[in-house]
């Protein structure tokens, strides 16, 4: 009893030496802390990307005529998606585009990061270089891209008359399969550096002597990658995946600069089919229907791209 | 050099500050406020001189007349419609703008009636013709003032027609079938556009399409009548055009495909407005000297062309709507409108009769059947009443792609009935 009372007759006088509690105090807690940190991004995040996005959602529910009032129409705008055959195609040119252009910048990617984390000479230059076709403004790359997919320019088509195998030279995006299969590996050529940089990184972070280990107790090299490569590289393999899926499956601007679309809606993706409509057929409802169509997709994709490579718990 | 610039825009800046400042206390005592700026909203034209004209000549020229500072403010080719639409969507911005096409259809609520000084220039200009009206005319109110038509004709290789036979401009589409199939087999292909481009694809599909007498929807603005022997006649026509005349790249072009086709001496023929000629008068004599170009051919129902109205709409959020409207007076004047016609030769096909034989249809004679075919030149939609919902045909390109796909190989029936459901969705709101 005693010590209580004396310890409490010490804390006491100790409380009152401080001065009361003040607002430093009350920010630096925790709870408090991180909440003024994630503030300014939140509010930031509701302006730029909340508002449009609520709004767009608000518009698709509209017939929104450009510059004229709009009229709430519920979920007319997607029942008539759904009744458009062009909407049908852009869904499955999208999945297509999307699904190619991943596994082959995923397999790309990997093989190319695999070569670079080697040493040899030049190995910096070399890293820098690969970076080109990320670093390089879209538009600009494409323009070139038209070019070498001009049959009359292409160098590709050059090298097939001279060298016997076709003539004339396939025309790569005035036919309906080749101009998907052109913009895939266009697609592709620009982000396998994304790929290629991120998963070095990751490769990086693993251990030698990891590898060290599974050489003493015999593992062959593919064994090293299956077992010891791939497991470590997951998670970054998720993330990139997840990040190029998301650019792909929303990519613009490699198809309104090569093909807009064409031949007869055959590389048509939603971005640019939503752009037409809205912005060229001044149906912003519409657009923004066909837009947000994009939503639920691709939120399944992430979401089994989740589920399916995450990371294993031990 | 940075420095002179510098300084020279600072003295400016305080010269128009001061002038700005002088015009406001002498406009404030007799009670009416000019602004002392406008702004005007125009596409990057593909003849330089043509914008510079405006920056250099034009908006001096008012401001020093009126104090007035005119901004011209360009846009890059290919996104005019998509500034307009955020100008009129926010209401702020440019006080004028150019417009294409049937736009002013489709903003028709975000832009001033200037029905008024539509009938004073037309009266000044000798009147104007039939074509400009359908352009701008909406509900019976003048939505813009017509500028000028940029044409899309016939553009071909006049020695290459003589080799195989043909010393003019065949006269009909069977005719033209026949040279495009001596060409071809002559190595000299035609090049006409059928992908997704902004204009050289409806160019001449819509003129084939109404010359076998085919049409989008009945003059009732309703009834979709797409579906019809006129429309398959055609779409069996196209098919056989493309197989006999082309090449299989067509079908993916873009506007500036044929443009690089035809100056690169890879196709004999191709439809396009005046710019292939100038270019190569320009840039390659040569082939500039053996350019020939003519009107559409004929089909069973007639010759027709694509309207392609350039034309000027004031905002209704410009404060000062009479300030713009007597900008606009102004400039349509025939002393200032005359010259900027003039620096682009005839790219601009001018609306009012009293340029029908200017000089500047002298200056190139090859240019002349731009001006002929204004007679018979419509927006996509003809004949019905224009409205929002040709935009929207348009920007799905329904005709485009049912002649596309019959070129690929669907059969005639197939793409008319996909054509059919789209243009039954879209006008179903009509």
């Amino acid at each position: 009893m005693s010590v209580s009372a004396h310890s409490q007759s010490i804390a006491s006088p100790a409380i009152r030496l401080r001065p009361a509690p003040s607002l430093r105090r009350w920010t630096e807690r925790e709870a408090v802390f991180s909440w003024l940190m994630v503030t300014p991004p939140v509010l930031f995040l509701c302006a730029l990307v909340g508002y449009p996005f609520f709004y767009g959602i608000w518009l698709s529910l509209e017939d929104r005529p450009v510059a004229r009032a709009g009229q709430f129409v519920g979920l007319a705008n997607f029942t008539a998606d759904w009744h458009d055959p062009v909407f049908w195609q852009v869904a499955q040119n999208t999945f297509v585009y999307t699904f190619a252009a991943t596994i082959l910048k995923m397999v790309g990617g990997l093989a190319l990061a695999l070569v670079m984390n080697q040493d040899f000479r030049f190995k910096n230059l070399t890293r820098a270089v690969m970076l080109l076709p990320f670093i390089v403004p879209t538009v600009l790359s494409t323009i070139s891209w038209m070019w070498i997919l001009d049959p009359a320019f292409s160098p590709i088509n050059w090298f097939l008359i001279h060298l016997n195998i076709a003539n004339p030279g396939p025309s790569w995006l005035g036919n309906a399969k080749l101009a998907m299969g052109s913009l895939i590996v266009v697609n592709t050529w620009r982000g396998l550096p994304f790929y290629a940089i991120t998963l070095l990184a990751g490769l990086q972070t693993i251990s030698p002597e990891l590898y060290e280990a599974a050489t003493i107790d015999g593992a062959s090299a593919l064994a090293r990658f299956r077992y010891v490569t791939l497991p470590l590289l997951k998670p970054v393999i998720f993330i990139v995946t997840m990040f190029s899926v998301i650019f792909t499956f929303a990519d613009f601007q490699l198809v309104y600069v090569l093909t807009r679309g064409g031949p007869a809606n055959a590389t048509h993706l939603f971005a640019t089919y939503a752009f037409d409509v809205a912005m060229g057929g001044g149906q912003l409802g519409m657009g923004a229907s066909i837009a947000l169509a994009m939503l639920p997709p691709l939120a399944l994709i992430i979401i089994a791209l989740a589920v399916y490579m995450r990371p294993a718990r031990s | 050099m940075t420095n002179i610039i510098r300084s020279a825009s600072r003295r400016d800046v305080l010269k128009i500050t001061a002038l700005a400042g002088a015009g406001a206390m002498f406009d404030g005592a007799l009670g009416h406020a000019a602004p002392n700026s406008m702004s005007m909203m125009h596409e990057n034209s593909f003849i330089p001189a043509y914008d510079a004209y405006f920056k250099n000549t034009l908006a001096p020229a008012y401001e020093k007349a009126t104090g007035i500072k005119i901004i011209y403010e360009t846009v890059s080719v290919g996104s005019l419609q998509t500034r307009i639409t955020t100008v009129a969507e926010t209401g702020s911005g440019p006080e004028m703008t150019l417009t294409f096409f049937n736009w002013p259809f489709l903003f028709d609520e975000k832009l001033v009636d200037v029905s008024d000084i539509a009938e004073e220039i037309g009266k000044k200009g000798g009147g104007w013709h039939e074509s400009a009206k359908e352009a701008v005319i909406v509900n019976g109110k003048w939505k813009a003032i017509p500028f000028g038509n940029v044409g899309q004709l016939m553009n071909y290789r006049m020695d290459w027609f003589a080799e195989a036979g043909f010393k003019q401009f065949p006269d009909t589409w069977d005719e033209l079938l026949e040279a495009g199939t001596r060409l071809k087999k002559a190595g000299h292909p035609f090049g006409f556009e059928l992908g997704h481009g902004f204009g050289d694809n409806h160019g001449w599909l819509y003129p084939l399409l109404w010359s076998y007498g085919g049409r989008e929807v009945e003059p009732d603005g309703k009834t979709v009548a797409i579906d019809s022997d006129e429309t398959a006649r055609a779409t069996d026509f196209c098919r056989k055009f493309y197989q006999q005349t082309m090449f299989e790249d067509v079908l993916g072009w873009t506007d500036p495909s044929n443009n690089k086709a035809f100056l690169s001496e890879q196709i004999s023929c191709t439809n396009n407005a005046e710019s292939i000629l100038y270019v190569a008068m320009k840039d390659f004599p040569d082939i500039g000297k053996v350019t020939g170009q003519a009107q559409n051919p004929r089909g069973p129902k007639g010759r027709f062309h694509i309207l392609a109205p350039w034309s000027h709409a004031i905002f209704t959020h410009a404060q000062d709507v009479k300030a713009a409207k007597d900008f606009l007076v102004w400039l349509m004047d025939p002393k200032q409108v005359g010259g900027w016609y003039e620096v682009a030769v005839s790219y601009y096909g001018p609306f009012l009769h009293m340029y029908d034989d200017a000089p500047l249809w002298h200056i190139e004679p090859r240019n002349l059947p731009y001006r002929e075919s204004l007679a018979t030149s419509h927006l996509p939609g003809w004949p019905a009443p224009i409205g929002r919902q040709q935009s929207e045909s348009v920007a799905k390109y329904v005709v485009v792609d049912m002649f596309a796909k019959a070129c690929a190989g669907k059969s005639t029936k197939e793409v008319i009935a996909d054509a059919n459901a789209q243009l039954k969705q879209i006008f179903k709101s009509a």
